[in-house]
């Protein structure tokens, strides 16, 4: 008797520890799925809300809140997480086409590419990778130039074509590394962020009164190369330099 | 008999004579002029003044040496032939001879060409006459024009030399390979040969043809006297006697009326065409679906110029979609005859389309000497609505559809979370910073390695002075006699020094190792060494275990001191 009601009472808390254990903690996939049902039922803002708490974040994560945003009509919040989601899966078009079509929702898209044709295939080329897959490429470069010429110690036949290897594999290698330093330098130095403000003005001196040099619309990316706390020093892909206040931007990449 | 004329001008024992074969002789026929010269063998070619009516060829030169009672003579030939042009007396002048600085003078001589019965014989069997259809030619006309040489049977015509002829304003042109045959006047059969040419006038007016020139080639028995010379018999040829000789025909100039295209009846859709030309025009297919190309083929062929026809021009195709028409062409080496075949891709945009319009070619003939129009068609069609199959024609001749506007928003959710990555991707891992050095530090041990492999492969002192510590290492833990000791030492010092290690004793040491830097502890040292090993092994002096361990551990020590100051 005494062992029924403890098998039966240990049954029953067993349950009750699962049922509340998956109460609390909801896995990621689930929360990704509530939020879309948010999105679908047209609740945008709950949808943003959901999408964010998520972690760890992904690329089809930023990629669902971008579109969130989208609908919710912060589309310059939109730009940022399509950016976001860019740079985790730089090769997935339908981020690439969503990016471009709020980009061009808000005519900031040609404003956000490099001015000359050579430094937009330039980009072009070094974004397309992540930075994992440039590592491995470098690597890759770096270790097979390596065992070109060390077997071109003993393969004295097939020196020349091992040299060749060697050299292609250590250009190739080279090419990879430089792709890397631009990305993780380039971040490093000059952080790039969206406008997320309507309008906002690029002044001369990070004061609130000094003269606006020109205008930000929403969008816009920028980079950051001077950070003074309220106010931020950046540069426009146009070239164009002024101070905005911190709080009409967000950074890419997330601290 | 030849006859024979001589003049001589004597100057000390050098004299020089001008003579020829005969004196009369019948125009047509050749005669030798011969400049003698006695007493020399060298002498300046003479300049033989011209004479009109005569035509000097040669000289060749003839030299003899002669000895008579011990007199020794010699002389020299200049030797001519002469052919006159014309009949007439003539007088070869005298001609100036310079000999060794001195100046001979010939006598001149008379000659007299007659029109004797050979050459009467030669005009009536050796002639050329120039063919042409009509002596009236329009400009853009080609005109077939031949020159032909007749010789009758008993003339030995060879072949045909240099035609030379003048035509200006009419260009003329003709055929290098001549054609040859037989031609029958009168009954009597002659050998020709035909040089065909045509002319295509550059410009109006009263031009002409000629005076032209036919060089015959003809086989001539070498001495002839006064008969006829022609024959080229077997035996003549066997014997020698034949040559060929060009005897020059000449034609008179012919007139030729070069007559500018009439302008009355002239067609609106006349281009410039000049000949007699037929027209055939077809197309296929003529069943076929809108939007399927239609070959029309326009064939022009005839005499006359073909360069001088156009495309022919197509009116009413306002049904059609039309190409640029392409064309092929075809003539003879004169441009007489020719053929020029164009052929035009027409595509029906719809059914109205329902035959192809007539095809004109409005040209000038000369010979009618009246413009001309040839016809074709129209060419009926059955053209049945496309069924939507057609290929890149039809889509180029339907209407281009209107551009359909479409839709554009950003693409749905995803559903899958994907792969996590981290944001703070700029971070570089310490691992991947190793995975750099790796290769490099890799590879230049490896080439470190492979480097000293090698020399330890052909340097045959190294090798033996790296070995030589761990080698004698190994032979001193192995030892148990003094005679071991001593050989490991002596391994080692072999080994060090690259020398026989039977060659090692203890008077080597000082000779080896004290040039080397050796200081007095190690030397002496060695030297106790190979003393205890000596006496040990030859006077039995401590020949014992714990000695010979004593001493292998003492030259342990030594190779170890050694090994520390690198000899």
């Amino acid at each position: 008797m005494r062992l029924k009601r403890f098998t039966y009472n240990f049954g029953c808390a067993c349950v009750l520890s699962v049922a509340f254990a998956g109460a609390v903690v909801a896995s990621p996939a689930d929360e990704l799925k509530a939020a879309n049902q948010l999105y679908d039922a047209g609740k945008f803002s709950d949808a943003i809300a959901g999408y964010e708490k998520i972690e760890p974040k992904t690329a089809t994560l930023f990629f669902n809140l971008g579109n969130a945003c989208f609908r919710e009509g912060q589309i310059g919040k939109a730009v940022l997480n399509f950016e976001r989601a860019r740079r985790l899966s730089p090769r997935d078009p339908d981020i690439l086409a969503n990016l471009k079509f709020a980009q061009q929702k808000l005519g900031v898209d040609e404003l956000n590419a490099p001015t000359k044709a050579w430094q937009r295939f330039l980009r072009s080329a070094i974004d397309s990778r992540t930075p994992g897959e440039w590592r491995a490429f470098e690597l890759t470069g770096i270790w097979l130039a390596a065992l070109a010429i060390g077997l071109s110690l003993w393969l004295h036949r097939a020196r020349t074509a091992l040299m060749v290897v060697s050299v292609a594999a250590f250009a190739w290698s080279a090419a990879a590394a430089a792709a890397l330093s631009y990305q993780a330098v380039g971040e490093r130095a000059a952080p790039k962020a969206i406008i997320l403000a309507k309008e906002t003005a690029a002044r001369f001196a990070p004061l609130p009164d000094a003269t606006i040099h020109f205008k930000l619309g929403e969008g816009t990316a920028v980079s950051i190369y001077e950070d003074r706390g309220e106010w931020l020093y950046v540069e426009r892909a146009d070239g164009q330099q002024g101070w905005v206040k911190r709080d009409a931007l967000a950074r890419i990449a997330m601290e | 008999m030849m006859a024979c004329f001589c003049a001589v001008a004597a100057r000390a024992d050098v004299s020089v004579t001008a003579s020829v074969d005969r004196n009369r002789v019948a125009f047509g026929e050749s005669l030798t002029f011969t400049i003698a010269i006695q007493g020399t063998q060298s002498s300046a070619q003479p300049s033989v003044p011209a004479v009109d009516g005569l035509n000097f060829s040669g000289p060749s030169t003839q030299t003899t040496v002669s000895i008579v009672n011990g007199a020794m003579s010699q002389s020299l030939n200049l030797v001519y032939q002469i052919t006159p042009t014309r009949l007439g007396e003539f007088t070869i002048p005298a001609v100036p001879v310079i000999v060794a600085s001195k100046t001979y003078q010939t006598e001149p001589i008379k000659l007299m060409v007659t029109q004797g019965r050979v050459q009467e014989d030669l005009r009536q069997s050796l002639f050329a006459k120039v063919r042409l259809n009509s002596q009236q030619v329009y400009l853009g006309q080609t005109a077939p024009l031949t020159v032909v040489l007749f010789a009758r049977a008993n003339i030995p015509l060879k072949g045909v030399g240099a035609f030379t002829y003048e035509a200006d304003g009419l260009g003329y042109r003709f055929l290098q390979n001549l054609k040859s045959g037989v031609n029958t006047i009168n009954g009597e059969a002659f050998n020709i040969y035909l040089i065909e040419g045509a002319i295509s006038p550059t410009r109006t007016g009263s031009l002409a043809f000629g005076p032209c020139a036919v060089k015959a080639q003809l086989a001539v028995q070498r001495h002839s006297s006064g008969g006829w010379p022609y024959g080229d018999s077997i035996l003549d040829e066997m014997m020698g006697r034949v040559e060929v000789r060009e005897v020059p025909v000449t034609i008179d100039p012919i007139p030729i009326e070069v007559l500018p295209l009439p302008e009355e009846g002239k067609p609106a859709d006349f281009t410039g065409a000049v000949g007699q030309w037929n027209l055939e025009v077809t197309a296929k297919p003529t069943e076929l679906a809108v939007g399927d190309p239609i070959t029309l083929t326009m064939r022009i062929s005839g005499s006359g110029n073909i360069d001088t026809v156009a495309t022919p021009q197509l009116q009413g195709l306002d049904g059609f979609k039309t190409y640029d028409p392409t064309s092929k062409t075809t003539k003879d080496e004169l441009s007489t005859t020719g053929e020029r075949v164009f052929q035009q891709v027409l595509v029906p945009k719809s059914t109205e389309a329902k035959q192809l319009p007539q095809v004109r070619l409005s040209y000038f003939d000369p010979v009618a000497k009246a413009y001309k129009t040839a016809v074709q068609g129209p060419i009926h069609l059955a053209v049945k609505a496309g069924n939507g199959s057609s290929t890149a024609v039809l889509a180029a001749v339907t209407p281009v559809r209107p551009q359909e506007k479409l839709g554009r928003d950003i693409v749905y959710l995803k559903g899958d979370l994907g792969p996590v990555a981290t944001m703070a991707w700029y971070d570089s891992a310490p691992t991947f910073w190793a995975l750099n050095v790796l290769p490099i530090f890799s590879l230049l041990g490896l080439i470190a390695w492979k480097r000293r492999t090698d020399r330890l492969r052909g340097d045959v002192a190294y090798a033996r002075r790296t070995r030589a510590a761990k080698n004698a290492r190994k032979m001193l833990a192995e030892t148990n006699s003094f005679d071991q000791v001593q050989h490991a030492l002596q391994s080692y010092l072999g080994d060090l020094l690259n020398i026989p290690v039977s060659g090692i004793t203890a008077s080597i040491v000082d000779e080896q190792l004290v040039p080397l830097g050796l200081n007095g502890d190690l030397l002496t040292a060695l030297k106790k060494c190979f003393e205890a090993c000596d006496n040990a092994r030859f006077a039995g002096v401590g020949n014992n275990e714990a000695e010979m361990r004593a001493t292998a551990n003492k030259v342990g020590e030594l190779i170890d001191a050694l090994e520390k100051i690198h000899l």
